[in-house]
């Protein structure tokens, strides 16, 4: 696999977690790493029909001396070489632009954004919009370091959730790790699912890389998803519906990450596509 | 639901994919329309800040005001909008030739809101480039919104720049030329039928909200041979003017650069700079526009020295608040400044040659005007198209284009590219359509791949290499390590030509021996130029492609070749 995994290294402890789980994460599926550290609080990313502007907190930029010296030590430990992205195009004079030709760009899990409730917080808009513009896949980590051992799928039968699947034989076929899938059933049957599976040509693949489909006819989704082993990476398909059905009934992708830690692997709808 | 979500993407309506060329029309009719509103309120949103602070102004410590106003411009830019100060003119050009006019949404307003603060606090500069920035950004989301391609979506941002002009200074022919000799760069029937529908769009929004006013209406001027001679003159204070504004301001701007203060710090003593320089010579304050009106009509009643003082006072002024982090544009400080130059050239003219029967002053202040923004811009045509159309007079055209050409002329003599652009093109960033840069930008490394090479291991015999040969017609060989995967080195048959004709050597020799390890090497994010420029300099034809270390593919001159002419096509639509 000759992917590469994009990551904005912060040098304070929390960005150590982060880039350690990027570590492991190019060393399961076999992908480089690609470090970006910033020298600006912002940088746009340039999609095919979108441009993202993405405004960074001031603990990025953290210690500007030793930033470098930090991630090369993680490097060495994980016994990975990575290449350090130097921005060549710049929108403003501090406002560069960075590539979006990746195959996985990693974002830091968000503490929270209400200071009135305690909770796991959003995945926020602006990681939203990468999602939904971006060709890659999002990693978004745990809040501490965590090994996963096995993929877990959540497949809505959606044509994200399709995606997401993919994504997972995907990340299976490199890790060589167990793939688990997890359905909630919303109103219909076992075959349904089964037919959406059969229709996308995935039979052979089901087959071949899932080890378990739990189907869940009961109980709701965020009860279910305490199935989902606490040492899993959970890949997961977004903007499987519309808008105007995340704002009235809540976004699954949202829901998800604010109910568990694992790690997550974000595929919007932009996935695949120009693949070959 | 499905009804909904259809509604969310009108790209997906039918009458809008009916033909790209009436879908075009359509999106530049709103384009046009939203524009012209921006304009309208940033030009109304000014009007009333300077009538609401007029009455601070007579007070001593009015000097702060544009400090005050630029200190909020920039801390709205910086800290809420989370953009770059500037007037952003160069931000539309360098999204138009890089990434297709895409455009953030923020930057549809935030120009209009830090502008009004910089200029209606007093900052020298105009409210043209904020309108230009904000009707480009219109364009480019509601591109977006309809999924439009990436060369549509340029034509679209040129639409919202020509519709934020037009409106600005109901003026839609010098909007649509402004917008195609400056922001595109290119002349296409293409492009110019909804460049041209938003200009119309722009204005009939202004002419219904504001009226249909001649932004500076003067008398009729009876221009004579003489007049028509002297303007050669006026031509070249012009271009001395513009290069010393464009000079001044890009030195301010690196001086502020080095200030170890914060940017609203920066822009507070800029304004404040500016405020002490308005407190003697009040022309400088502010867009500048009334004074303007005065100088045209032929009734500035200032001598020659304090008209000359005004001219530089002017340039310093405009280099203070925008070289220090104000927000605004330099079309309105050009326009002033160009009119205060050919004033002070008029009273020259009459000092040296009273009984000479020259042209109202008025006259010269407006070809002064264009020289101006000729000189700035490298853009005659929109020189001569907005002084027309802004004072309604056709007949100062034949010195008008003398002063806009010599003017131009003589600034790219000095200073190769415009103001605008200077930036962009010491950055290698500017991309025209059709040039060598923007062909080779369009094009990367992994579509020029080539993988059709057979890769050989370190540990193989020569014997064994030689039987791959036979089954390979490139001349080219990668070498890996056989446990990682690595790349090693490359095997050029050229290279290895006495071990081939040597049958001692077959099963004495292993590939890892005679490899060229020394190879220069291409990564998948090089620039093509970069890659070009190495092949020229190692006079290689094709050099191998590496990630993660290991090898991808070739890159070769031919393929590149190949490519670059199917790009060229493709941009020049031929």
């Amino acid at each position: 696999m000759d992917a590469q995994l994009f990551h904005i290294f912060r040098n304070t402890p929390l960005g150590r977690e982060t880039l350690l789980q990027s570590i492991y994460f190019c060393k399961k599926v076999g992908a480089s790493l690609i470090i970006y550290i910033p020298e600006f609080t912002k940088f746009l990313m340039y999609f095919e029909n979108d441009v993202v502007q993405i405004d960074l907190d001031n603990s990025y930029l953290t210690s500007p001396e030793t930033a470098l010296k930090h991630a090369k030590e993680l490097l060495d430990q994980g016994k990975i070489k990575a290449r350090f992205l130097e921005p060549k195009n710049f929108t403003a004079s501090t406002l560069p632009d960075i590539s979006t030709n990746f195959d996985f760009m990693c974002c830091p899990r968000s503490i929270s954004d209400l200071s009135s409730k305690i909770g796991l917080g959003y995945i926020g808009p602006r990681v939203r919009r990468i999602v939904n513009s971006a060709r890659f896949p999002v990693l978004i980590t745990s809040p501490v370091f965590k090994k996963w051992r096995s993929i877990a799928v959540s497949f809505g039968g959606s044509a994200n959730a399709v995606n997401a699947l993919k994504l997972g034989f995907r990340i299976s076929r490199a890790s060589e790790m167990p793939l688990s899938v997890y359905t909630h059933m919303e109103n219909a049957s076992r075959e349904s699912y089964e037919e959406i599976i059969k229709n996308e040509n995935h039979e052979e693949e089901m087959d071949h890389y899932v080890t378990e489909w739990h189907m869940f006819e009961r109980g709701k989704f965020e009860e279910n998803i305490y199935d989902v082993p606490h040492d899993a990476l959970v890949v997961l398909g977004a903007y499987g519906h519309g808008l105007i059905r995340n704002i009235f009934f809540g976004s699954k992708m949202e829901k998800i990450q604010s109910t568990i830690t694992n790690n997550l692997l974000i595929a919007g709808p932009n996935y695949g596509l120009g693949q070959k | 639901m499905r009804i909904l979500r259809r509604w969310r993407h009108p790209a997906s309506w039918s009458i809008f994919r009916l033909d790209d060329r009436l879908l075009l029309i359509l999106i530049a009719v709103i384009v046009g329309t939203c524009s012209g509103l921006a304009a309208v309120a940033l030009n109304r949103s000014l009007i009333a800040m300077f009538e609401w602070l007029h009455h601070f102004r007579h007070y001593w410590w009015s000097f702060i005001m544009p400090a005050i106003g630029a200190a909020l411009s920039a801390l709205f830019l910086d800290k809420m909008v989370k953009e770059g100060a500037g007037h952003g003119v160069p931000e539309v050009i360098y999204s138009v030739s890089r990434y297709g006019g895409l455009m953030r949404f923020r930057s549809s307003f935030s120009r209009l809101i830090s502008s009004c603060l910089t200029i209606g606090s007093g900052g020298s500069a105009g409210p043209e480039a904020p309108v230009v920035m904000s009707g480009a950004a219109i364009g480019s989301n509601i591109a977006k919104l309809f999924s439009l391609n990436d060369r549509q979506r340029v034509t679209i941002v040129g639409c919202g720049a020509a519709g934020a002009i037009s409106s600005i200074f109901n003026a839609p022919i010098a909007g649509m030329v402004f917008s195609i000799e400056v922001i595109l760069g290119e002349w296409k029937a293409v492009n110019i039928v909804p460049i041209a529908i938003a200009s119309v769009a722009g204005t009939e929004i202004s002419r219904i909200l504001q009226g249909n006013q001649i932004a500076f209406s003067h008398r009729l001027f009876h221009i004579g041979h003489l007049d028509i001679v002297a303007c050669i003159g006026l031509a070249i204070i012009s271009a001395v003017a513009s290069v010393l504004l464009t000079r001044l301001l890009r030195s301010m701007h690196g001086v502020s650069k080095k200030a170890p203060f914060p940017i609203w710090v920066r822009a507070a003593a800029g304004g404040c700079a500016v405020g002490i320089i308005g407190i003697f010579l009040p022309i400088v304050l502010g867009e500048g526009y009334h004074p303007l009106r005065t100088m045209i009509e032929g009734a500035y009643t200032q001598g020659l020295g304090i008209v000359t003082l005004a001219v530089f006072a002017k340039i310093l002024a405009t280099s203070l608040t925008l070289g220090w982090g104000g927000s605004g544009g330099i079309f309105a400080p050009c326009l002033v400044i160009g009119s205060l130059a050919g004033l002070t050239y008029h009273r020259g003219l009459l000092l040296l040659w009273p009984s000479v029967p020259w042209v109202n002053e008025g006259c010269f202040a407006l070809l002064g005007m264009a020289g101006l923004i000729s000189g700035m811009l490298h853009a005659p045509l929109t020189g001569i198209f907005l002084i027309i159309e802004i004072t309604g007079g056709y007949e100062v055209i034949l010195p008008l284009i003398i002063v806009s050409v010599i003017s131009t002329t003589l600034c790219h003599y000095i200073e190769p590219v415009s103001f605008y652009l200077k930036e962009l093109v010491e950055k290698g960033q500017l991309l025209r359509p059709g040039t060598d840069a923007r062909v080779l930008s369009d094009l990367s490394v992994q579509e020029l791949l080539e993988k059709d090479c057979i890769i050989v291991k370190q540990n193989m015999l020569l014997r064994d290499f030689i039987n791959i040969i036979k089954k390979s017609h490139r001349n080219y060989f990668p070498v890996e390590d056989e446990k990682t995967g690595r790349f090693l080195g490359m095997i050029h048959l050229d290279d290895i030509r006495s071990y081939l004709f040597n049958p001692l050597m077959y099963d004495a020799v292993v590939l890892g021996q005679i490899m060229d390890t020394d190879v220069k090497v291409v990564y998948l994010d090089d620039d093509l130029s970069e890659v070009l420029r190495k092949m020229d300099v190692n006079r290689l034809f094709s050099m191998p492609v590496i990630a993660n270390r290991k090898f991808l593919g070739m890159i070769s001159k031919a393929t590149l070749l190949d490519k670059y002419r199917n790009e060229l096509m493709v941009q020049t639509d031929l």
